[in-house]
């Protein structure tokens, strides 16, 4: 059996569903930033295998751009995160409840 | 190896000018705070509005209707509009940081120095129609913004900021699988070419539902970015969090900037013929502009409900991108640039007010109790509030009755009566938590006989702000004409 392009939107598809349901479920924000990191590289998988089926280097060039993105989100959000965990001492979303209404 | 050989006229770097200036500028704060540390912030923000008024000068020197750097940016009228309204905006909001107390985040350099990257990420981001270019500009602007909130270093601007990242970062995935989607379908992530490629693709059987579910997937990463119900969820509590004139300014200048997105990206589907679009996008707005109004209505504090005011104001703008006509666009930019001075007038009348610890409520630092009896106290501040709220709740003579106006008639104009008769509906509902705050300011008896709490943070730099904003919302009559017909030509020259 091959894997063509149909197999690997299908994946990038599966990855991406993965994702948002993690960003909507999960409690723990150090959880939903791994998710939402799934669903940044579900469109990393996508293009690259967009990009290989036309042979054309654009699509790469985003994948590549992506990635640089991804790492600089991490970073400022884990700044983010120990910052919350020095005044909150929690990483649980439900107690973050100081604003609402 | 051949050298490659690049022409330099062809990559034409005057297009870069305004980013370059901004950058530089960033650059050169950190520079002198590596050189000579512990300066003070007033050296800092001088610096920022000097840079500022340069790249402004760069905008508007720019040819229009030229492309640079191998075709990446455009200039063109909506990117001019788009820069000038950013800047602008900037350009208010930073002496906002001369305050009488003493706040946290102003005492660092690096929070003027992150100030000009972020926006620097907002001018690429309206002056390109590259797909990727647009991410990047998307994402510098935005990573440089969560921590410009969470550097005033309270737990409810740390929550702010998380929750805004969380949405952000969501909002990214969003985009970065709609763009996929797009290149998937014609090879390009150019818009221009993607819009060729769409013109010879879009009568093939079965091609129309993979061409809307792209600009689905844009539409939810953009109504995150523009804080459509039901993409909110961040945006009350994000403002709320953040300091107030952050709070003003996060209602203009990023949602601008998305604007212009919006407008290059939707105008590709509006020359298809797909109504679905059309109508999810009116829909959307109008369910914005309602919710919105009536979350407003049950707030306590006055921070809170100019936040909900902000949405039902983007939901208003957010029909006339759906219009696809010259009147349409030019509204959207006519009512932004009025909007800004409005929204960050009255922002700034709430941080005017602003003490280290809220007094009047265990959770609100601006509740309506706090305004109550302003006239007796602070008459001047008491009409100038007045004045903003007057003029936020679409009262003639002042400035945002104009904007209404050319939304609703460009609204008429196409013929979407039902749309322009809910729009105008909910003017009138909003009117009523914007004269609440009136009624608590000139009618009610005043809580603290003490006339210093109207004017706890107050210096001459914000003062010439406010006053500023307040010229500008009283005087529209006489420019709105001009003004219109200057981004008339504008956006006629625009091809979209």
């Amino acid at each position: 059996m091959s894997v063509g392009l149909s197999e690997y939107l299908i994946l990038a598809v599966i990855l991406f569903v993965i994702g948002l349901t993690g960003v909507i479920r999960r409690k723990n924000l150090l959880m939903l930033f791994f998710a939402t990191e799934i669903m940044l590289n579900a469109a990393n998988v996508a293009l690259a295998a967009l990009s290989s089926y036309m042979g054309d280097l654009t699509g790469q060039m985003f994948a590549l751009f992506i990635i640089a993105i991804a790492a600089s989100e991490v970073a400022v959000g884990l700044g983010l995160l120990i910052l919350v965990y020095k005044k909150y001492g929690t990483l649980d979303l439900d107690d973050l409840n100081l604003l609402k209404g | 190896m051949m050298p490659i050989a690049i022409n330099y006229d062809a990559l034409n770097l005057v297009t870069l000018a305004p980013m370059l200036v901004t950058l530089a500028g960033a650059l050169l704060i950190l520079i002198i705070d590596l050189i000579k540390p512990n300066l003070d912030k007033s050296l800092y923000v001088t610096l920022t509005i000097l840079t500022l008024f340069i790249a402004f000068g760069a905008t508007t020197s720019v040819k229009l209707n030229s492309r640079g750097l191998f075709d990446l940016i455009l200039i063109d009228g909506i990117s001019v509009l788009g820069n000038l309204i950013i800047l602008i905006g900037s350009i208010l909001f930073i002496p906002l940081a001369l305050t009488k107390k003493r706040f946290h985040e102003f005492s660092y350099p690096e929070f003027f120095a992150m100030f000009l990257f972020m926006i620097f990420g907002f001018q690429f981001m309206v002056s390109s129609d590259n797909l990727i270019l647009i991410f990047v500009g998307l994402e510098t602007a935005s990573l440089a913004l969560y921590p410009l909130i969470a550097m005033h270093n309270t737990k409810p601007s740390i929550e702010a900021a998380v929750k805004y990242f969380t949405m952000g970062a969501m909002a990214a995935g969003f985009y970065a699988m709609g763009s996929a989607a797009l290149y998937g379908l014609t090879g390009s992530v150019e818009l221009h070419t993607i819009a060729q490629v769409f013109q010879e693709r879009i009568h093939e059987a079965g091609s129309i539902i993979p061409i809307a579910g792209a600009a689905l997937l844009l539409l939810v990463a953009i109504g995150f970015k523009v804080s459509l119900i039901p993409f909110h969820m961040w945006t009350p509590d994000a403002y709320e969090g953040a300091p107030a004139p952050m709070a003003g300014y996060m209602s203009i200048v990023p949602k601008i900037a998305m604007m212009v997105v919006a407008i290059r990206v939707f105008s590709l589907y509006f020359d298809l013929n797909i109504t679905l679009i059309k109508y999810v996008i009116i829909a959307l707005a109008i369910v914005t502009t309602t919710v919105s109004n009536m979350m407003a209505l049950v707030q306590e504090d006055v921070k809170r409900m100019l936040a909900y005011s902000s949405i039902s104001h983007a939901g208003f703008i957010m029909v006339a991108v759906a219009l696809d006509s010259t009147k349409g666009y030019a509204s959207i930019f006519m009512y932004y640039g009025l909007f800004l001075f409005t929204n960050l007038g009255a922002f700034a009348m709430l941080w005017i007010s602003r003490r280290k610890t809220a007094r009047f409520h265990e959770r609100y630092h601006h509740p309506y109790e706090k305004f109550a009896g302003m006239i007796h106290k602070a008459p001047i501040a008491a009409v100038i509030m007045a004045i903003f709220m007057l003029s936020l709740a679409g009262v003639p003579p002042f400035s945002l009755f104009w904007g209404k106006l050319y939304v609703i008639s460009a609204i008429v104009d196409k013929g979407y009566y039902t749309v322009a008769l809910i729009m105008a509906l909910n003017s009138a509902i909003a009117a009523y938590y914007y004269l609440k705050l009136i009624v608590y300011m000139f009618l009610k008896p005043a809580i603290v006989k003490d006339g210093q709490i109207v004017y706890a943070n107050r210096t001459l730099a914000l003062q010439t702000v406010i006053g500023f904003a307040a010229f500008v919302t009283i005087t529209s009559i006489f420019y709105i004409q001009p003004l219109m017909s200057y981004i008339t030509k504008l956006i006629v020259a625009t091809h979209i």
